[in-house]
């Protein structure tokens, strides 16, 4: 971006430029990521984070604070007493949402606790807000136990439309998703769970159309068996494919019915388990390399490390085979190595190369969904909508083996995923509000696209500072 | 012990991977290997609950000698549950009690069920209320008056397993390292 006040908003360019053509791969990424991060600590003690709340009333004296507040205020709180679902008009609940993390598993950095998961979070809302038009506020919270983060959360939920859980270590992600969402009266996700899920089953989706394949016949190999690819597994079910034909594997190799682990997981992963015992039908043992052989579709989110997928791994697997190495920043595999090795059809999660699966293409659209249609949760069937939403709007620009799915590059995608959300959400009866789809996606494009306007006026106007050069002289921000 | 009973009730499993059931008989010299290695299965997943059931090194000896011990003594029952099916001949569960006297207390014997194992694909939908119908039966066969099961006092799942069929605490063991 230009030094400046930034002339379009858009928080992934930064991370974007184009890695100089020289040294390997993995050293061109790590060489940027150490720039990027010096970069955003510098910029994060200019600016002092990232978010702030401006007011959205007018306030023309101070004689306006008895209408914002009391007495005024008084009779609204009445009415919300008399009636608590007004709540949704009579207060900014209907577009807010709580960004909630113990910091126990934070980007690749893993349990370093709720402080040092803040500037996380504040990005996190950040994004909500650019690219959802949705009020996000960073919730890091210090906790002893998944009770107790449940107990919290349910606490502060009569403020909010919606909760995003954020960064939390697999398993107990699980057991916070489900009892939250039976609990509260707003929707509740997991980003690490369902956003990379979606994207990745909208990726899928358009692969196996490309190469002639239907998800109720395909045979797959799911690569980790943590938040994303368990609830990956989950929606392909859902979708028809058939049970037998999936396999996961992991650390200790591929997951079966007789795993010595079973036992354990059955007390701490139940998850997990429920999968060992109705995927895999074969039976397969062993490896990876026992598990891909002649299957058509591998999709890893494992360890960042290239060596993790071999080129004979694709090799050995059916013609045309379809491979996504999800992990970040560094995937499974090279995609230029998985292509040489006959993949039809590659993608990860960078945005450096082509087809990245990026949860951003999902979240903030389900979220102006669910807000829009004041739903009051989320079920698989929701996350489905959006991730066939997703999909299909690939074929906007084209479908084809360098494009499998829309870039942040094109938003207009994105009121349509949140059209499709509230649509879903009508169906399905957990609407507060019934929209029509004109109504969800005029709505949408609305809010999707006032904050890129707000942030805009705010540059031109000098009350956002432009973007200093670097090492900046240290300024107080308070 | 019917000649040929099943798990019974047993429609599908989850995600429709149809359920198997299991057929009980009491165990031979020959299911000594398969369970065997049930048998350290379950002894791994009671160390899960609590560090005072660490298992041994020489588990795997152990349990060769107590089951064939076990195998000898008219007193105990070892069933094996065998697979019906694709499954047919294969070991996938198995349960192991013993009839004891008691002393003080009437009725003079009860049956303890030691231990009580299914692989997981053979768990639920009514096989594990057979197994525990089935090891009754045996165990008043012997000339129990009433059947006690022991197991890990965290275990939950085990718990609620026994109470919903009719059993409640009568003794506690509790422990401590020395």
């Amino acid at each position: 971006m230009a030094q400046g006040a930034p002339s379009r908003v858009d928080p992934v360019r930064a991370a974007r430029r184009k890695p100089r053509d020289r040294g390997t791969a993995a050293e061109r990424s790590e060489e940027r990521t150490d720039l990027l991060g010096e970069r955003s600590v510098e910029l994060s003690r200019y600016f002092g984070g990232k978010i702030e709340t401006v007011p959205k009333v007018p306030v023309r004296s101070l004689e306006d604070f008895a209408l914002w507040y009391t007495p005024g205020v008084a009779a609204v709180s009445r009415a919300i007493q008399a009636d608590p679902e007004s709540s949704f008009d009579l207060t900014g609940r209907w577009n807010t949402i709580a960004i909630v993390t113990d910091g126990s598993r934070v980007l690749g950095l893993g349990d370093i606790g709720p402080q040092a998961a803040l500037p996380v979070m504040e990005g996190k809302a950040l994004l909500f807000k650019v690219l959802g038009g949705v009020d996000a506020i960073p919730i890091p919270i210090q906790v002893e136990s998944p009770e107790q983060f449940i107990a919290t959360v349910e606490a502060m939920a009569p403020a909010f439309g919606g909760i995003n859980l954020e960064d939390i270590a697999s398993p107990k992600c699980f057991g916070i998703l489900e009892e939250l969402s039976k609990r509260l009266p707003i929707p509740v996700w997991h980003d690490d769970q369902l956003g990379t899920a979606a994207a990745t089953v909208a990726g899928l989706l358009n692969a196996l159309e490309l190469t002639h394949r239907s998800v109720r016949t395909v045979r797959t190999v799911l690569l980790g068996a943590g938040a994303a690819n368990l609830v990956t597994a989950r929606l392909l079910l859902a979708l028809g494919h058939p049970a037998r034909q999936l396999t996961l594997v992991d650390q200790k190799g591929i997951l079966h019915a007789e795993r010595e682990d079973l036992d354990e997981l059955e007390l701490h992963n139940p998850w997990k388990y429920r999968i060992a015992l109705t995927t895999n039908g074969g039976g397969r043992t062993g490896d990876l390399a026992a598990a891909l052989e002649d299957v058509d579709v591998l999709l890893a989110a494992s360890t960042p490390n290239p060596g993790t997928i071999r080129p004979e791994h694709v090799r050995s697997m059916a013609k045309d085979p379809i491979v996504f190495a999800l992990a970040n920043p560094v995937p499974e595999i090279w995609p230029e190595v998985a292509r040489a090795a006959g993949a039809a059809v590659v993608a990860t999660g960078r945005s450096d190369f082509p087809n990245q699966v990026n949860n951003s293409l999902i979240f903030p659209a389900v979220f102006r969904g669910v807000l829009d249609a004041r739903a009051r949760s989320i079920p698989d069937e929701v996350v489905l909508a959006a991730a066939k939403e997703l999909a299909r709007g690939a074929l906007r620009k084209g479908l084809s083996d360098r494009h499998l799915l829309p870039t942040m590059e094109e938003p207009e995608v994105f009121p349509h995923i949140a059209a499709a959300v509230g649509d879903t959400a009508v169906r399905l009866g957990i609407a507060r509000r019934k929209l029509s789809h004109d109504e969800f996606l005029e709505r949408a494009r609305t809010l999707m696209g006032r904050p890129a306007r707000l942030v805009r006026a705010l540059a031109r106007a000098r009350l956002t500072p432009p973007m200093p050069r670097r090492r900046p002289p240290r300024r107080g921000t308070r | 012990m019917s000649d040929r009973a099943d798990g019974g009730g047993r429609s599908s499993g989850p995600g429709g991977t149809p359920a198997a059931p299991v057929h009980l008989r009491p165990a031979r010299d020959a299911d000594l290997p398969a369970i065997v290695s049930l048998l350290l299965r379950l002894k791994r997943l009671n160390e899960e609950f609590d560090p005072l059931l660490k298992v041994r090194d020489d588990a795997e000896q152990q349990a060769r000698q107590v089951l064939k011990a076990d195998l000898a003594n008219p007193m105990s029952v070892v069933l094996a549950a065998d697979g019906v099916g694709a499954d047919r001949g294969k070991v996938v569960g198995f349960v192991r009690a013993l009839v004891r006297e008691r002393p003080f207390y009437a009725p003079e014997h009860e049956g303890v069920i030691l231990d009580i194992y299914l692989l997981p694909l053979y768990r639920r939908h009514g096989v594990g209320e057979y197994v525990l119908r089935e090891t009754s039966n045996a165990l008043k066969a012997k000339g129990a008056g009433i059947v006690t099961a022991e197991f890990p006092a965290q275990n939950e799942i085990a718990s609620r397993f026994y109470s919903k069929r009719g059993f409640r605490p009568i003794t506690a063991v509790q422990a401590r390292s020395l």
